[in-house]
């Protein structure tokens, strides 16, 4: 198999390798975008348009009425009139409304459930990493334990506590509940973040007599600047994205977070397919942007755990 | 030295501090409500008829585990987990082969490999119902066009086909982590084992399968328990594609539960299948957890 490759002109070998490696990223840029790439085109397409046999992969008339509908009726407007296509307004179903509210529901959630989590993970990681006491193996294995425990086994005692409280369909519920779940993972990953940490660095400060959490609040965190981004970016995509625990507590528009509004749309077969997209869309969008945009920090962030700190 | 000493060492007072909030959270949300699901499943618990609540002991295990439908779930949720893991296992160690190689439009591919992860498991199960649709489905219209079949197929309406689809989507969406987690692993292959090879006269081929496939061997435990993990306690493509159908072929134990506890509103036996499965992924993960706390 090597035998000829070696005999060619060394430029045979580089043209093949660039060759199969141009194909290879193509094979996976489309395995990767293409599904989003439909998702997209979808919530582009007219409702005429939509059902066309076969599929029309780029819109031939890309309208954003979808979109329009969404904000128009998410601000208490009535819907904009439907177009030439007299088909499009009445797929829109009232409930289009609740997508603005939800998504704001849900930048709230998430929005504290990365303070929370910053506020209790750097204290716990920094005391992990830097002081040396009893049991601190033992707190590691328990922290990372408690996330093997599946949501679904959660929700039960979840749901009994959060309704004898009265506060189902609260955002409070989500709050407290997706903290448990995310913490464990962000204490990981500043754990292993602050050990890479030289001790010479929190011994001098010491002696010059800072106390842990002046030590903490002076040296370690503007060092620990990209895993505390890496962190935040952790905690506020698995709140955005969470479904299973909010479709138990949430109940109305009062605390529904986008997912579950989305996910409301599949199941009523009334609903336009090109404006189920748009909804899909709408989910899509920010956790795409951020991850793209802080993708070194991503990378970097989960692999803290694959290779030895 | 002698300063500098005890202000590293034991300092458990300082440690108990720092601690304190996270131990409020996990106690309070983790612990109590753990301890409060086990109680729970002791009871016959059933909100339909909330002053009748029987102790019954550990006969909600007894019920669970002795029922056809519960062990044919168990099964299901095995074959879905096999084949993901085996999937995402193959298809990671391909992308993180290609991405470990150094080419221009590299650094492009890699933040759009991105994109599956980050997306929220709602919109994948909605993108891949919609590509899935058996009348307007991107899924029919290409094998049409393409000529591989001759007309439209009712993809999640046929039991052969409906966990595997699904598997699919959830492929999908997990490939992209584990071809990280891989490709960390590949780099860190000493580049010597492969010049050792080379100098050998060892093919391209044997040297992969002799020096890189063997490097990478903790790069697929780590891979292979964590998608099991996830897999095995996946609910939410279950709800979005099929909610357990067609019949009950993707009736799988996150299901179960769900239905058991929020449409039956038995709590007890929900709760059982909770504590039965919250155990299994904790004995499947007992390594894994171990080998990440010595890493710290």
């Amino acid at each position: 198999m090597s035998e000829p490759v070696r005999l060619a002109p060394p430029t045979l070998p580089r043209l093949l390798r660039g060759a199969g490696l141009a194909v290879a990223s193509l094979v996976l840029l489309l395995y990767v975008l293409g599904p989003v790439c439909w998702l997209l085109s979808s919530s582009l397409q007219t409702e005429r348009e939509i059902v066309s046999i076969p599929p029309h992969w780029i819109p031939e008339a890309p309208t954003l009425r979808n979109f329009e509908a969404i904000v128009a009726t998410g601000l208490g407007r009535p819907l904009p009139t439907a177009g030439p296509d007299p088909a499009s307004g009445g797929f829109i179903p009232s409930t289009a409304a609740n997508l603005l509210p939800a998504m704001l529901n849900s930048l709230v959630v998430a929005v504290s459930i990365v303070a929370l989590n910053l506020l209790v993970a750097v204290p716990a990681a920094y005391a992990l990493a830097k002081i040396r006491f009893r049991g601190r193996q033992a707190a590691l294995y328990g922290i990372l334990a408690t996330r093997v425990v599946p949501d679904i086994a959660l929700v039960v005692p979840f749901f009994l506590v959060i309704r004898k409280l009265g506060l189902l369909d609260t955002l409070f519920s989500l709050i407290v509940t997706y903290l448990a779940v995310t913490v464990p993972f962000s204490v990981f990953i500043l754990t292993s973040f602050f050990e890479q940490l030289p001790d010479d660095l929190d011994k001098a400060a010491r002696v010059d007599g800072c106390s842990r959490v002046q030590v903490l609040l002076r040296v370690f965190l503007p060092l620990a600047r990209p895993a505390l981004v890496a962190v935040g970016l952790f905690a506020f995509l698995s709140s955005w994205n969470e479904f299973l625990l909010a479709l138990m507590f949430t109940q109305t528009a009062a605390s529904q977070t986008l997912p579950i509004i989305v996910a409301s749309f599949t199941s009523d077969f009334t609903v336009s397919f090109s404006f189920l997209n748009a909804a899909g869309v709408l989910a899509v969008v920010p956790p795409v942007v951020l991850a793209v945009l802080f993708e070194r920090h991503i990378v970097s962030g989960l692999t803290a755990g694959a290779v030895k700190g | 030295m002698q300063v500098a000493a005890p202000l590293v060492s034991h300092d458990e007072r300082a440690a108990s501090g720092l601690l304190l909030p996270l131990g409020v959270v996990l106690i309070g949300v983790t612990l109590i409500p753990i301890a409060y699901s086990f109680w729970t499943s002791l009871y016959a618990l059933n909100l339909r008829r909330p002053r009748l609540v029987p102790f019954v002991g550990l006969d909600n295990y007894g019920a669970v585990l002795s029922s056809p439908a519960f062990i044919a779930a168990v099964a299901r949720t095995a074959s879905f987990t096999v084949m993901a893991v085996t999937a995402v296992s193959v298809i990671a160690l391909l992308v993180a082969l290609l991405l470990n190689q150094e080419f221009p439009g590299r650094r492009v591919l890699s933040a759009c490999l991105l994109i599956p992860w980050a997306i929220p498991s709602v919109a994948n199960g909605l993108m891949w119902k919609w590509i899935y649709d058996a009348n307007y489905g991107a899924l029919n219209g290409l094998l049409l066009q393409l000529g591989v079949i001759q007309h439209g197929m009712i993809w999640l309406g046929d039991p052969s086909r409906t966990l595997p689809l699904i598997a699919n989507a959830f492929v999908w969406k997990e490939v992209p982590l584990a071809a990280i987690l891989l490709l960390v692993n590949l780099k860190a292959i000493p580049a010597d084992l492969h010049a050792a090879a080379r100098v050998d006269g060892a093919p391209a081929w044997q040297r992969f399968r002799h020096v890189t496939l063997p490097a990478l061997r903790p790069g697929f435990t780590l891979v292979a328990v964590y998608e099991a993990m996830v897999a095995v306690r996946h609910f939410d493509l279950f709800f979005l594609l099929t909610e357990g159908g067609p019949g009950n072929v993707s009736d799988v134990v996150a299901w179960r539960v769900y239905v058991e506890t929020f449409r039956n509103l038995n709590f007890g036996l929900g709760a059982a299948m909770a504590y039965i499965l919250a155990l299994a992924t904790l004995l499947m993960s007992y390594g894994f957890i171990r080998a990440l706390a010595q890493r710290v």
